[in-house]
């Protein structure tokens, strides 16, 4: 008899998974980082606190904290590697970053959210 | 004619054009000065414009730093984001005001409740960072920040203050989040040192529920992280008669929007049946954050007036009246000499 997670765990649909991108969480007490494109990954957007703060209209009482997260985009197929390749070269450029998060897509669905 | 002031309207959707065209008669009636100026919001933006808050209606917001909104529809799920949550975002409403005060004429089992809510409006779980971080788990980020934590303390602290508040109580979970939950405990105890005047303590959001609906009475003023804010205003708007009598403000630095907090009910869109009291509420927190006392209690009198008579009351207070003239008796009822 199977167990309840092997239950559960076989309703689950198969789906196919793409490395589509990268969230990199960068501290800075410089304000709104600006980035050139790296490797195969250029940067769609970039919030603080779950607002988006480039591009686009930004309040100016707008309260940031020195933590933003900065949406990178694959420009082209990419694999782990081009990731590893990436943050190697985030971090020679002279950003702190507190965490990554990979993007992948899901049966063409993105696995994550836009910021508002 | 005093000062004249240029509001943003919102009428939103579903009902809310017809709930706006009330309060609007009720407020234009009051004495007040406002030019209104239109602005579209909500799902039937989506045809015209391809998004929930075209941005001609943040443009217009802007520029006049003061709004009414009627109720929007916010899509369940994935497709497109809340306006209100996009609101709050783009213009850092930080500070959700939603004071639950019991109505005399509406029976309750209370003798007494007038609780002041201030939920943190724009970090905590609604900081939109959520990813599926494999094909079987989804997280969500919950971003609490030590500036937001303080920010909302300290407006709650000074709105205390000005309108002769005694007590404040932090609702948090930090037994259990002591990071996240920690840090906005922390800050509102920080911020308690500046106002020695006023008691502050704090208080288990799971508790704080059961506390609510056991004895209101013991509540005075209390602020809250996002999450806990969302579900326990509406609690204490079910103590006091409902959604339909919840008024809300969300208010920031250089703007403010007032607004009902109940949905826009497609299904009743357009038979002018439902009660307007949310907005119209809302709308005398606006005047009176325009400064506008004088108009404020005007309406309020008469409202009150009006549903203790109720002859011209909803269908949701036991009565016959349409939209249009429950809003029509409250301005009679202003008009009527003394």
């Amino acid at each position: 008899m199977p167990t309840f997670t092997e239950t559960a765990k076989a309703t689950k649909k198969k789906r196919e998974i793409k490395l589509v991108g990268v969230d990199m969480y960068i501290i800075t007490e410089k304000g709104i980082p600006k980035f050139d494109d790296i490797g195969a990954f250029k940067c769609e957007f970039i919030s603080n606190r779950g607002t988006k703060v480039w591009p686009g209209f930004v309040s100016p009482d707008l309260l940031q904290v020195n933590w933003y997260r900065c949406r990178f985009m694959a420009t082209k197929d990419v694999q782990d590697a081009d990731v590893n390749t990436f943050l190697d070269a985030l971090t020679k450029k002279g950003w702190w970053w507190s965490a990554a998060q990979k993007l992948w897509t899901y049966d063409g669905e993105p696995g994550f959210s836009k910021a508002y | 004619m005093g000062t004249q002031h240029v509001v943003t309207m919102l009428p939103g959707e579903g009902t809310g054009p017809e709930i706006c065209e009330a309060v609007r008669l009720v407020i234009d009636a009051s004495g007040v000065n406002i030019k209104w100026e239109y602005e579209d919001i909500g799902l039937d933006c989506l045809d015209k414009y391809g998004t929930l808050l075209p941005d001609k209606t943040i443009q217009n917001i802007a520029k006049n730093k003061v709004a009414l909104k009627g109720p929007t529809t916010t899509p369940i799920g994935t497709g497109h984001k809340s306006a209100n949550v996009t609101l709050r975002k783009v213009f850092d409403l930080y500070a959700n005001v939603r004071p639950a005060k019991l109505i005399p004429v509406l029976k309750r089992p209370w003798d007494k409740i007038d609780i002041i809510n201030f939920r943190e409006n724009t970090e905590d779980s609604y900081a939109a960072i959520e990813h599926m971080v494999s094909d079987e788990v989804a997280q969500c980020l919950k971003v609490i920040t030590w500036p937001g934590s303080y920010r909302i303390a300290d407006f709650a602290f000074k709105w205390a203050k000005a309108n002769g508040r005694k007590k404040i109580f932090c609702v948090h979970k930090a037994n259990i989040m002591k990071m996240t939950d920690g840090l906005f405990l922390d800050a509102f105890r920080e911020v308690a040192k500046k106002y020695p005047d006023i008691e502050s303590g704090d208080i288990i959001v799971d508790n704080c529920c059961m506390q609510l609906v056991r004895n209101p009475a013991q509540f005075d003023c209390l602020v809250l992280p996002n999450l806990y804010g969302d579900i326990l205003t509406d609690l204490c708007a079910g103590l006091v008669g409902g959604l339909g009598f919840a008024p809300g403000a969300n208010v920031g630095d250089g703007c403010a929007i007032f607004e009902a907090v109940h949905g826009s009910a497609p299904k009743y869109a357009g038979m002018k049946k439902v009660n307007p009291s949310a907005v119209l509420i809302s709308g005398i927190m606006m005047l009176r954050w325009l400064k506008e006392e004088a108009a404020a209690a005007r309406i309020e009198k008469a409202m009150f007036a009006v549903l203790d008579e109720r002859k011209h009351v909803t269908y949701d207070v036991g009565g016959t009246a349409k939209t249009d003239e429950y809003a029509q008796a409250i301005v009679d009822k202003m008009h009527a000499k003394a």
